[in-house]
């Protein structure tokens, strides 16, 4: 830092930026900036979990209905994948810091296989959630046609489907793609154990011809939407922070294979890992606030 | 770089280049990493919008000039005054100070020679660009009618106007503004130069960090909530129509979480550039200089504590409501103890009335008469009254305009000849200031009696009693209006054929004064070592430029 | 120039080895399947929502040792344990200042 007054004389590093006087600053530059990163991401999914907060706490039993639709398994392998690659990105900067330059390409490789493996993991639940007429926006389900042949049972009151059936597995036609909701058991459990918040003695309700309440499902069904346009919300921009992280991977790949990180430069390897341990703990919280909801009534 | 017989060197050598000398191609502008460079094309950049949200406030206070809409019918006044709205808050007001003089001061001030992440610097200002593109693009495809504030479910199901271009481009430009606070946070840590300790640093740098941690902190609400607000409109799902069980009440929260801090990001660095100013030309060491520091942190850490005062009358529940109305008066401390310090800081000072000077009382004065008038706002009884009035729109206008947009003239000023190296007419300067004082206060003063008379923002007609003060707000704001255009013309003039200003023309000991103006591509000649504290003039208070060279050479030899 | 780097570690590089590495997965591979199987055993006997806070304990405890260990915040300069903590708190500042509005609505205690 001293040597800025002859600048010409001081030998630069390669990797270092001319405004910085040295590895350190430069390091600690790049290290406070990328918190920083960090901390507006946090903020960035912060707002979709007031929202979530807000409709939870306002139709918890729509919520739990949606969520218990959700495939936890599925979820769950998906976690146990996302926290695999973090392990092995976590080694990726433990080779870089050891100069281990082959055992850096091969963890950043597995890193990868499993980032695609999540992602398509997420693709395989985004189908059956179109298969079964679960995305929110009308018209991107899959569209099912009348079938004149079909044995038509007599339509059943809703809190008498078998709960965590989906819709299309009762036939239903669904000609212009639409989110489909069939199944109300759960605000009859709910209504009988007398656990209904205001909220929801108002939202999934209609009077009768005499007046009386009766659950109306396509006002419940509009709130089961509201917990899966948060699903996808979240679960979307994960992705999509996951595909980001994939082509961070890339590069890094094709630096590494270059042997450009070695003991005394690694900064890039531990930048990319913290961004990916972030996208990993975003998982960790979406796991059990979307894909567990309500699983202990029918247990 | 160096001149041949600088060894134990005379800073006031002119360098041999230059930051604007220093590449004259287009490229050498586009893809500069050089945070002056970037400084000046966001100030290129904010002016023109600024203009451009200056023609939509012409046209409304024309309107308003008669209490029939004839110039123009509704659904055009309502777009008119969003595109106000949204022009002058998102592209001029939050990144005006930052982007301009804290991209192109920041560094200088502390010693450094550039921002800590150049690279991230320039790309700030492509998103800007280019979230201000679609923006123009939106505005020339036919406007959006929402209001600046896109409450729903207006704007996601019966606006009919190009809401997703303008929402696109805010989202955009949000990220601009998350890279700039990112940015000079980091440049705060970690590059300043041997000797500036915290406390030494100017108080506009602790403004802008203090901004720097709104910028960060907030804007990624905002953008998270636009994006809701966008698949909403575009897919017709989503969270915020009452229709479906959605809810509008959590638009605002979210809104608000982020613009009524953003309104910190409005108004701190100009409390920063103030700071200065005050300080500088009383000659005389600031007041208090913790208490500024920290109430700027305190000013940013409050500031989200207070968002529901917008929602009072929204449907909130007064509890809330209650709440956010306490911590609101709360707030208003740390802006109190600025104001007293600079009081204080002006008292037996040997005062200067040059040209900045001129804008910074008169930012005390106006800032004065805003603040108060929030505290009204922010009462909870009161505000029912008042909300949607003039009243508000006039509170707004003496902070964002006689606070921020005040500041920012008078930092421009007093910065210009570091800028440039070139000196405006100091004339025609005070005189601009003298024109946009009167004509501002004529404009929006009436206003106050507007709203408490009742009548309400946002409507192209009004009854025919209220014209008087309506023809008294639309004279000032023409003479407003003369006084904004006049510097525009002063400072393009000077850059040809004004006189060079020299290194130091008001003689100050800020390290940027200690640099050549323009500065050299670096900033500095040599690294430079900070023995001093902040605002030290000499003893005879005021400090002789013999005095500053002798001090630089012991200092940096 | 004492004061330039007042913040300052070295980056060590001798923190972690594979056996801790390894530990710290074996973690978040347990803490996942227990977050699966309490969420299926109803805990509404101790209070409403109980299931859904140890979740979120879980979780809690999940991401903590994802960022001190993984992500090296143990070691790290105050400032990043700062800007982790902080941005934590004012996620709190968001979710407790809306709530606070939705819980009161109608509450009766300041309508009538």
């Amino acid at each position: 830092m001293s040597a800025h007054a002859s600048d010409k004389f001081v030998y630069h590093e390669p990797g270092l930026q001319h405004q910085f006087d040295d590895m350190k600053q430069q390091e600690e530059s790049v290290s406070i900036g990328m918190w920083m990163f960090l901390v507006q991401e946090i903020m960035f999914f912060g707002g979709l979990f007031t929202a979530y907060l807000v409709f939870r706490s306002r139709y918890p039993m729509a919520f739990a209905a949606g969520s218990n639709h959700l495939d936890a398994f599925w979820g769950g392998l998906n976690t146990l994948v996302l926290i695999v690659s973090s392990l092995t990105m976590a080694l990726t900067v433990y080779y870089a810091q050891k100069s281990n330059r082959s055992m850096q390409v091969i963890m950043i490789v597995l890193t990868m296989i499993f980032g695609a493996a999540f992602l398509g993991v997420k693709a395989i639940e985004y189908t059956a959630k179109y298969n079964d007429g679960l995305i929110p926006v009308a018209g991107l389900n899959k569209k099912v046609k009348e079938d004149p042949g079909a044995h038509h049972e007599k339509a059943k009151p809703c809190w008498e489907v078998e709960h965590g059936a989906a819709a299309a597995e009762h036939h239903v036609v669904n000609p212009r793609g639409e989110f489909l909701w069939t199944d109300c058991s759960l605000v009859k459990l709910a209504k009988d154990e007398a656990f209904l918040t205001d909220a929801e003695k108002i939202g999934y309700f209609s009077k009768d011809a005499s007046g009386a309440d009766v659950i109306d499902i396509n006002k419940f069904r509009d709130k089961v939407k509201i917990f899966y346009y948060i699903y996808f919300v979240m679960t979307g921009l994960h992705a999509l922070h996951m595909i980001v992280g994939l082509l961070l991977m890339s590069w890094l790949l094709w630096t590494a294979w270059k042997g450009n990180y070695h003991a005394e430069y690694y900064m890039p390897v531990e930048m990319s890992g913290l961004y990916w341990h972030f996208v990993d703990i975003v998982w960790i919280f979406l796991f059990p606030l979307l894909y567990l909801l309500g699983r202990h009534f029918h247990h | 770089m160096q001149s041949a017989d600088a060894i134990g060197g005379n800073v006031y050598d002119k360098p041999k280049m230059n930051y604007l000398t220093n590449g004259s191609t287009l490229k050498s502008w586009l893809l500069t990493k050089d945070h002056k460079r970037i400084a000046l094309m966001y100030l290129i950049s904010v002016s023109a919008f600024f203009m451009m949200g200056g023609l939509y406030a012409a046209a409304i206070r024309l309107e308003l000039l008669t209490p029939n809409s004839d110039l123009m019918e509704s659904g055009t006044y309502n777009k008119a005054f969003t595109q106000h709205g949204v022009l002058m808050i998102f592209f001029f007001l939050i990144p005006s100070i930052p982007a301009v003089l804290g991209n192109f001061l920041l560094p200088i001030m502390i010693g450094a020679k550039d921002l800590a992440l150049p690279r991230i610097n320039l790309l700030s200002l492509y998103f800007y660009w280019i979230g201000g593109g679609l923006a123009l693009f939106a505005l020339m495809q036919g406007g959006v009618d929402t209001g600046w504030t896109f409450y729903t479910p207006y704007s996601t199901t019966f606006s009919n106007t190009f809401v997703m271009a303008v929402g696109l481009g805010i989202f955009i430009n949000g990220f601009s503004s998350i890279l700039t606070g990112l940015n000079f946070i980091v440049t705060v840590h970690t590059m300043r130069a041997p000797g500036m300790t915290w406390f030494r640093l100017p108080l506009f740098v602790w403004a802008q960090y203090a901004t720097s941690l709104v910028m960060i902190l907030g804007t990624p609400v905002i953008a998270i909530t636009i994006l809701l607000l966008a698949i909403e409109r575009v897919a017709h799902v989503g969270i915020f129509d009452p229709a479906i069980g959605g809810d509008p009440i959590l638009f605002q929260h979210l809104f608000w979480f982020y613009s009524h801090p953003a309104v910190y990001i409005m108004i701190l660095p100009g409390m920063g550039v103030i700071s200065e100013l005050i300080s500088n030309f009383s000659r005389k060491k600031i007041f208090g200089y913790e208490f500024i520091a920290f109430s700027s942190i305190a000013i940013a850490v409050f500031g989200f504590l207070v968002w529901g005062h917008h929602m009072f009358v929204s449907g909130q529940s007064i509890y809330a409501g209650l709440v956010f109305s306490f911590l609101t008066m709360v707030v208003a401390v740390p802006s109190a103890i600025k104001m007293f310090n600079w009081t204080a800081t002006l008292y037996k000072g040997s005062v200067s009335f040059d040209t900045p000077m001129l804008y910074a009382i008169g930012f005390m004065g106006l800032f004065l008469i805003g603040g108060l008038t929030g505290l009204f706002l922010g009462s909870i009884g009161l505000t029912v009254h008042l909300t949607d009035t003039y009243f508000v729109v006039a509170h707004f206008h003496y902070v964002m305009v006689g606070g921020q947009v005040i500041a920012y003239l008078g930092g421009i000023h007093y910065w210009w000849p570091k800028m440039t190296g070139k000196m405006y007419s100091e004339f025609w300067g005070k005189i601009s200031a003298m024109l946009v004082f009167i004509g501002f206060n004529l404009t929006f003063f009436p206003q106050f009696i507007l709203g408490y008379q009742g009548m309400p923002r946002r409507y192209a007609s009004y009854p025919a009693e209220l014209q008087v003060l309506n023809i008294f707000s639309t004279a000032g704001a023409s003479v407003l209006g003369v006084g904004l255009v006049m510097p525009v013309v002063y400072m393009v003039h000077s850059l040809f054929y004004g006189k060079p200003a020299g290194d130091n023309p008001w003689m100050l000991p800020g390290l940027e004064w200690r640099t050549a103006s323009p500065p050299p591509t670096e900033n500095f000649e040599k690294m430079p070592v900070v023995t001093w504290e902040a605002y030290e003039f000499g003893e005879e208070n005021g400090l002789d430029l013999e005095e500053a060279k002798r001090r630089d050479l012991a200092v940096v030899s | 120039m004492a004061d330039r780097h007042p913040e300052h570690e070295h980056m060590e590089h001798d923190h972690m080895n594979i056996p801790k590495y390894l530990g710290i997965f074996m973690i978040l591979v347990v803490g996942t399947i227990l977050t699966y199987f309490a969420a299926t055993v109803d805990l509404d006997f101790i209070f409403p929502g109980a299931n859904t806070l140890l979740a979120l304990l879980i979780a809690f405890t999940k991401m903590a040792f994802v960022m001190l260990f993984f992500m090296h915040v143990y070691w790290s300069p105050k400032l990043i344990w700062l800007s982790a903590i902080a941005s934590f708190f004012w996620l709190a500042i968001m979710f407790a200042y809306t709530m606070q509005d939705y819980f009161t609505r109608g509450s009766g205690v300041f309508t009538g």
